[in-house]
Parts: structure tokens; sequence; C-alpha cells
């Protein structure tokens, strides 16, 4: 019988932990979350019944402390040659039971990347940091605070606007940062947040890389105030809501990676969250696929199961063309974040961009799959009794975060086609 | 939004009365009163004419005006007040909550301003619209309720292609009007709700197919009437709430037959209501039937002509709600690329190209499905022009306006979603809402591979589908 293990991946590219890994998600997934996830959207403020399910993820399983150093008590993954491969096969596997999961489990290690990769360990901050994550029992969350509210996304519009529009104020006193500003949306704020990773200026408008800067802030420091979460159309378990920096201080070695680094390695940052995009898209579609075999086996149409009819069996084609494709992608793209030697640096303009491209194209084809397949189940499309509409809802979100389609298609094309006026 | 203040004095004092008092049948009096003395348009802010300066979304998208009337136009004027009275300006504080918002909404709108009886003879109490003409009423209207509330409009589409099937000419059935006077000229809100063929099931209680699509009960012919069996039922909405649902099912040798049964007929009971993507108004559930007889009066229609003609009015209602939702996207876009810049300070959001030409498809979708769904309308309001509103071609065209502007909605609120980032997926900003509800009605209200192959039966002359 089929599965969704039969879908393409280019093997030789998997790390060695892939199988046991995968495995151990799969049964956290298949035990923690799947039964219950009917009912996360009543639960999107309070997470009453998500936050038990990350609790076994991140902390009895370890999985929060994933990226830091083994010397500090982490599993080393940041500078290991697994770090895409590895990341991806963590979140296709979550987002396969529930994408806002998998983003906020993989935002955890979002601001995280800027000071455990290599070649710009910090290890000083990871020395700071690494208790939080790998000394307790329970669930610990980063944030990345980017977004902010006079001009959205534009802030990731890196190589145009290189931080020009940047509002939130970094100011050196003495042997400390005074960060003052507004955020907007970052993954587990809300209140989740033990950590965030802001985006500041030193100099507001200036286009010098040298003040874009990347300070760490604890979430209980002086200054910090989150507000109450969004309601939004899916993704309940990812919480999203303001961030308020005032005169809040933080030691000055805070700064992940200094004056100029800061803006070369956050492209990185863009870079894994557009390759944990097409891992959310597939993982969803994988477990849509299941749903809809089974759908197509029970259901009948003209005396016939719905898969035995050859208008609809091209349409099912048409997924798992598409899934295939997608998956495809996602592991080369993953490949290509490990293999810098053969692809170039993680934060280079090349590959930011082909991220982008592999990003839009994913999140585009699976809304554009899953509403098809809503409409091929009928009025069962719509039910949440078989799962599809969630998925529906959430991958529509992951198509529109990290500044949504335009801001893709604009660097795709100003790279691809050497713009230069975009 | 149409604005009273600008109306004729005496008229202002009507629709006001009529907006605190269940008076429907002098509403409907007073708009054949005000058709026959043909108001001057230019005195009054209508949602269908341009008044100059004042260019709002009811005027830029075309509307066939020719084919609207009066009494469609102050309908749709009244429906526009109750959309901002009773939803929109309770939105904020109640979002899609059922009890505070939506009940109370449902109700002003079916009992207090009288669409619930809108079909039903004057003498019984209604407001006297039986004729073919209502579903150009209907298509005025619905696009406001579902400019306001998609899931309401939903009801009201079920509730009204029901009513349809024997309160219409020449189809109107005085002794069931008669009898159901109770039900849909009194003081409670009725809900009725169609129970359509779907994909089978393998289950026992399933009889014969149309289309093939299978029915979802099984019907044994009983002392004149009929005793229908079925399990797991879907009904398109309300299967908690409803107070009647017209049932499809098969009268012998493939003839589809609609038999209404009430909520409470013995042996038919309801599951708790399920949850869904979206139309927060209807609390949906399954139903069981267990040999829940009906009397053969109860029987709306017989024959694939009468059931063609029955889908084919309400893909037209249910295509009149996604405009009126289409047209709240465009208020919603509107808004968004005026007050946003993009690439840094200076660039308004609207005045960038990449975005213009999402904006300019999406009003294109907009304007070809206002016009798609009044052309619809107005076929089936005048049969004598264009054939009877069951006649396989009449069946196609809706079938092909029903797919085309749910498609359209659904690229179009897609598209606004990816202009405005995460604005488009929070609830705050409503859009959210309008995009899952339309998307119910996109797959509910039939199967995409059922709507393509009925299509490719009729304009290819299948035989073997």
């Amino acid at each position: 019988m089929r599965s969704i293990d039969d879908f393409t991946r280019p093997v030789e590219y998997l790390s060695p932990l892939d199988r046991s890994l995968g495995e151990i998600l799969r049964n956290w997934a298949e035990k923690e979350v799947i039964p219950n996830r009917r009912e996360y959207d009543e639960d999107w403020e309070e997470h009453r019944l998500i936050e038990p399910a990350f609790g076994r993820l991140m902390a009895e399983l370890g999985l929060q402390r994933v990226l830091f150093p083994e010397e500090v008590g982490g599993w080393g993954l940041g500078h290991s040659d697994y770090l895409g491969t590895g990341s991806y096969r963590m979140f296709e596997e979550i987002a396969r039971a529930d994408s806002a999961m998998a983003v906020a489990f993989g935002v955890v290690f979002w601001p995280l990347i800027m000071i455990c990769n290599e070649p710009h360990v910090n290890m000083r901050l990871c020395e700071e940091f690494a208790p939080m994550f790998c000394e307790t029992d329970k669930a610990v969350f980063c944030a990345n605070a980017m977004t902010e509210p006079q001009g959205g996304a534009d802030i990731e519009n890196m190589d145009l606007l290189k931080g020009s529009t940047i509002e939130t104020t970094a100011v050196l006193d003495g042997d400390q940062w005074v960060i003052n500003g507004h955020k907007l949306w970052p993954t587990n704020s809300g209140g989740v947040a033990d950590l965030f990773g802001v985006v500041c200026t030193t100099s507001p408008g200036s286009i010098d890389p040298e003040d874009f800067a990347f300070i760490f802030v604890p979430g209980d420091a002086e200054g910090v105030t989150q507000g109450k979460p969004y309601q939004k159309a899916g993704m309940a378990a990812d919480k999203n809501s303001d961030i308020w920096f005032e005169n809040v201080r933080v030691p000055s070695w805070y700064r992940a990676c200094g004056p100029g680094d800061d803006f070369k390695y956050f492209k990185e940052v863009i870079c894994l969250g557009s390759m944990g995009t097409v891992a959310f898209v597939s993982g969803a579609m994988m477990n849509v696929y299941e749903i809809l075999k089974g759908f197509c086996e029970e259901k009948t149409y003209r005396g016939r199961p719905l898969k035995e009819n050859d208008d609809v069996a091209g349409l099912l084609a048409d997924f798992v063309r598409d899934l295939e494709v997608i998956r495809v992608i996602g592991y080369q793209f993953a490949r290509m974040m490990d293999r810098p030697d053969l692809y170039g640096d993680r934060w280079s303009e090349e590959m930011v961009v082909k991220g982008r491209a592999f990003k839009y194209f994913a999140a585009d084809k699976a809304v554009e799959n899953l509403g098809l397949v809503m409409n091929l189940m009928g009025a069962h499309g719509s039910d949440r009794v078989r799962d599809v509409e969630k998925h529906w809802r959430d991958l529509k979100i992951a198509q529109l975060w990290m500044g949504g389609k335009q801001l893709c298609q604009m660097e795709v094309a100003r790279w691809f086609f050497e713009c230069e006026t975009l | 939004m149409a604005d009273y203040k600008a109306l004729p004095h005496w008229l202002a004092v009507w629709i006001e009365i009529i907006g605190q008092f269940r008076l429907p049948s002098v509403f409907f009096a007073v708009c054949r009163v005000i058709e026959s003395v043909r108001v001057d348009y230019e005195a009054c802010s209508k949602p269908f004419m341009i008044v100059e300066g004042e260019m709002k979304y009811q005027e830029i998208f075309p509307v066939p005006r020719e084919w609207v009337q009066d009494i469609d136009e102050f309908m749709a004027e009244t429906v526009t007040r109750w959309a901002e009275q009773e939803v929109i300006a309770g939105r904020l504080e109640h979002a899609e909550d059922y009890d505070k918002l939506l009940v109370p909404a449902i109700r002003k709108l079916f009992i207090d301003i009288g669409l619930q009886s809108m079909l039903w003879p004057e003498e019984l109490g209604g407001g006297g619209l039986g004729t073919p003409e209502a579903a150009m009423t209907v298509a005025t209207v619905l696009e406001q309720v579902g400019f306001a509330d998609t899931g309401i409009g939903f009801l009201y589409a079920n509730s009204f292609a029901l009513q349809h099937a024997f309160a219409v000419e020449p189809h109107r059935n005085g002794e069931l009007l008669q009898e159901l006077v109770p039900v849909f000229c009194g003081d409670e809100v009725a809900v009725g709700s169609l129970v359509l063929p779907g994909y089978g099931s393998g289950n026992p209680g399933e009889g014969g197919a149309f289309h093939g699509l299978a029915y979802q009960v099984a019907a044994e012919s009983r002392n004149g009437g009929w005793a229908l069996s079925g399990k797991a039922v879907r009904p398109q909405c309300s299967g908690k709430t409803a107070a009647l649902f017209a049932v499809a099912f098969d009268a012998g040798d493939g003839e589809p037959a609609v038999v209404l049964l009430k909520s409470d007929d013995d042996g038919l009971s309801s599951g708790e209501p399920f949850k869904k993507t979206g139309l927060a108004a209807s609390l949906n559930a399954d139903l069981d039937l267990k040999e829940v007889e009906a009397p053969g009066a109860l029987v709306i229609l017989r024959g694939e002509e009468r059931f063609r003609e029955m889908l084919s009015v309400y893909y037209m209602c249910c295509a009149a709600i996604c405009v009126g939702s289409l047209l709240a996207t465009y208020e919603i876009l509107k808004v968004w690329g005026d007050t946003r810049v993009i690439k840094g300070k200076g660039q308004e959001f609207k005045e960038n190209p990449l975005v213009a030409s999402l904006m300019g498809e999406a009003a294109g979708g907009i304007a070809t499905s206002r016009v798609l769904t009044y052309n619809l309308a107005r076929m089936l309001s005048r049969p004598d022009i264009y054939g009877p509103p069951g006649s396989q071609a009449t069946y196609a065209t809706a079938t092909v306006i029903f797919k085309h502007v749910t498609r359209s909605a659904m690229l179009s609120m897609n598209n606004t979603m990816e202009l405005m980032g995460s604005a488009g997926y929070a609830t705050e900003w409503n859009l959210e809402r309008y995009w899952r509800d339309v998307k119910c009605i996109e797959n509910s209200v039939i199967p995409e591979t059922a709507a393509r192959v009925d299509l490719a039966r009729h304009f290819f002359g299948c035989r073997t589908l």
C-alpha cells in the first residue's frame, strides 16, 4: 500500500539522523497532536491543549537544544553538515500534524542561527543563552522581531532598502544598548517568547549595512511589552502580537555578530525561513495526501470509488505531481544550505533569491492544490472532521508571511534579470 | 452606503417604520406604490446609480440597470441599512458570535424586514412577490446580505430556493402555502435547508443517483406519501436549527423529487453541529432519518426539469452572495491600497505597478461576476424571453455562472490577501472571514467534478456520463 514515504527525496543528501529523528517526530505527532488538532482553533488564545504538546516536543524530547554547540549542552546541528536537511525533516514531520507548531518550533532556531551557526558562532552568547534551552524541563521559545507597523515586510527587502526603513532604534549607552521601537507579528510573540532577536538600526534612515543591528533581548527585560495575540484565519499554535520596546537596556555584547556582519548574516535567517516554509508546505501536503487517499477510496461518484473516475484521477495526479516536485525542491534547497562549499554562502544574495523562488512556488502550489482538493471533496471539504480545510487555512498564511508573494517576485526578478530599478 | 436622509421625507418615514416594526406586507405594498409613482432617481442615493462625487462600490461595478426595478432597489437599500446597523456595527465587538450578533441580525432580516415571507401572498400575510421577477429582487437583496455576512446570505439562499419551488408562479401551490403560513409568516425565524445529492458512501440508506451523485436518502412509497431513511445525511446548512428540510430523493425510475420534512418529524434527528471552515451563521449538523413519513402533499416538486429549476435558482442566489462578498473585498482592498506604502516611504501601495495589476485583476473579477449574476437572475425572472428556468440550457448557464463567480471570488480574495500580507489573514481586517465563507459555498453547493461533467454533458453531448 502506498504511503507518504513513497514520495521522492534525494536520499544521498539526508543526515545520518534522518530516519530515527523522523520516526520520533512521527510518533510524537500521531500521539500528541493529530488526535487533538481539531480543537486547536478554539485554543488560539490560551494554548491549553497546545502547550503540553510543545512541552513534550521541545523539552522532553530535547529538540529545543539541537542548534547549540555540544560544549554548551546542545546537539551541534548549527555546525554540522546537516543544518538544512536535518531541519527540513523535522519541520516536515511536525507540519504534517500542524504547520503552526512547525513554525513555532522553527522560530526557536531562527534568531539563534545568528549565533550558533558556523562560521559566525558567537560562543559568548551561546554560553549566555544555552542554559535557558538546555537546562530546563519546559518548552522555551524565541521570536524574531522584524516587521514594523509603517512598512510591513519592507525590512526584509534588504537589497533594495538596506535597512533604511527600520524605525526601531538601538543606541549605545556605555556598555548597554538602549532599544526603542514597535514591532508586529513575530511568531511566538503574544506572551510566548522568552528571547527576542530584534532588528534595529543604530542610525535611522541609514543605508550603511553597519547600522543594521540584530540584538538579543530577553522576553522579561524591563520595558518589553507583548500584546495580546491576534486572532487569525488559522495557525492557532503560532501566537503573534504587537511588541513594544521602551528604553529596554541589554548588555552591549547582546548584539549578535557586530557592525556589517549582522546585516550579512541576517540574510541567512531569511534563507532558513524560506526553506522552512517549503518544509511546512510539503509536510502539510503529505498529510492531505493521506486524507485524500482515504476519502477517494471511501466515497463514490457515478457508482465507482471517486479515485476510479478518470476526471477525479486527473486532479489527484496533479496534486501528487506538485507534492513530489515541492518535496524534491525543498530537500534540494536544504542541501544547498548544508553545502556552501558547492552552492555558495547561505547569506549570499543568490541563496536568498533562490530560497524566495522555492518558497513562493511551493506556497502558491499548495494553496492552489488544497483549494482544488476541497472542491473535489464537496461538502466534506470544508468540515473540520477531515482536516484538509485546516491545512488550507494554515498554508494560506505560510504563503503570505515573510513579505508575501510580491516581495519574492521582486527579489527573484531583480537577481535573475538584473533589474536595476526595482 | 445608502443615505436615507436623501430620500423624500414621507418615504424615509415609511422605511423607518418598516425598520422598527414587523410590517412586511406593508413594506411591499409601499414598494409597489413607489414603483408606480416613479420616484426621481436623482433625489435618492441608490445602490445602482452613480451619484456625482460619491463613487462607492455599488456604483463603480456595473449592473444592468434597466432590469432592476424600483422595488428591487428599495429592498436592497433597506437591506443595506440592515447590514450597517445590525451586522457591520456589531462586528468589531462581537466578531462572528452566533448568539450576540448573528441570531439578532437574522431575526431582523427574516422577520422584521420580512424576507422570510417575501414570496407569500399578501392575503396570507406575505410580501406578495411570488412571481418569477422575484429572482431579480433576491439577487439585489442577497448581494447586500452577502456584503454584510456571507453565512446569513447562505441561509436565505437555501430558504429562498426551497420556497421558490412552491410559492412562485407558475408553480404556486395554494394548499401548501396555506399550510406553511404559521412557519414562514409567523414570529419565529424559519430557515429552510436543502438536502441535495452528493458523493455516495456505501450507506444502505442511499438510493439512486442524479447526474452521478447519490441521493442521500432512500425513499419508499407509503400511504400516498413517502418514508425516507438515511444516515449521516448532510444538509446544505443549519442542520441543527432549520425549521424545514427540502430533501431530494429518487421517486422511482430515476425521477428526482423533493419533499419537505419538518425538523420535529418523527424519526428525524440531528447530531451536534460540526466545526467547519466558515459560514458561522449556519449551525450545520448531519441528520439521521429513520423511516420519516411525509405526506404526498409535502412533495414540492417532481421531475428533472423542476429539480433543475430549483438548483438554478439556488446557484443564482449563491452567486449573488459571493458578489456581495466580493464588493466587501473591494472596499477592504481600497482602504489598504490608499493607506499603505511599499518599498519605503513615499510610494503609495496602489501606485506600484505589480500591486496595481493584481488590483486590476480583482476588479475585473468583481465586475464580471456581478454582471453575470444579474444576467442569470434576469434569465430566471423572464421565462417568456429565456425559456423555462428548469431547461437544460438554463441549468447549464446557472452552473457556469455559479462556478465562474465562486472561482473568481476565490481568486480575487486570494490575491487581495496576498496584497495585504499578514493583515489578509488577521481576523481584525475581516477579509479572511469572507475568504473562508466563500470557500465553503464554492465546495458545498456542488462538487467540482460533478459540475464539470454536467457541463460537458450539456455542451458536448456526452452520452455515457
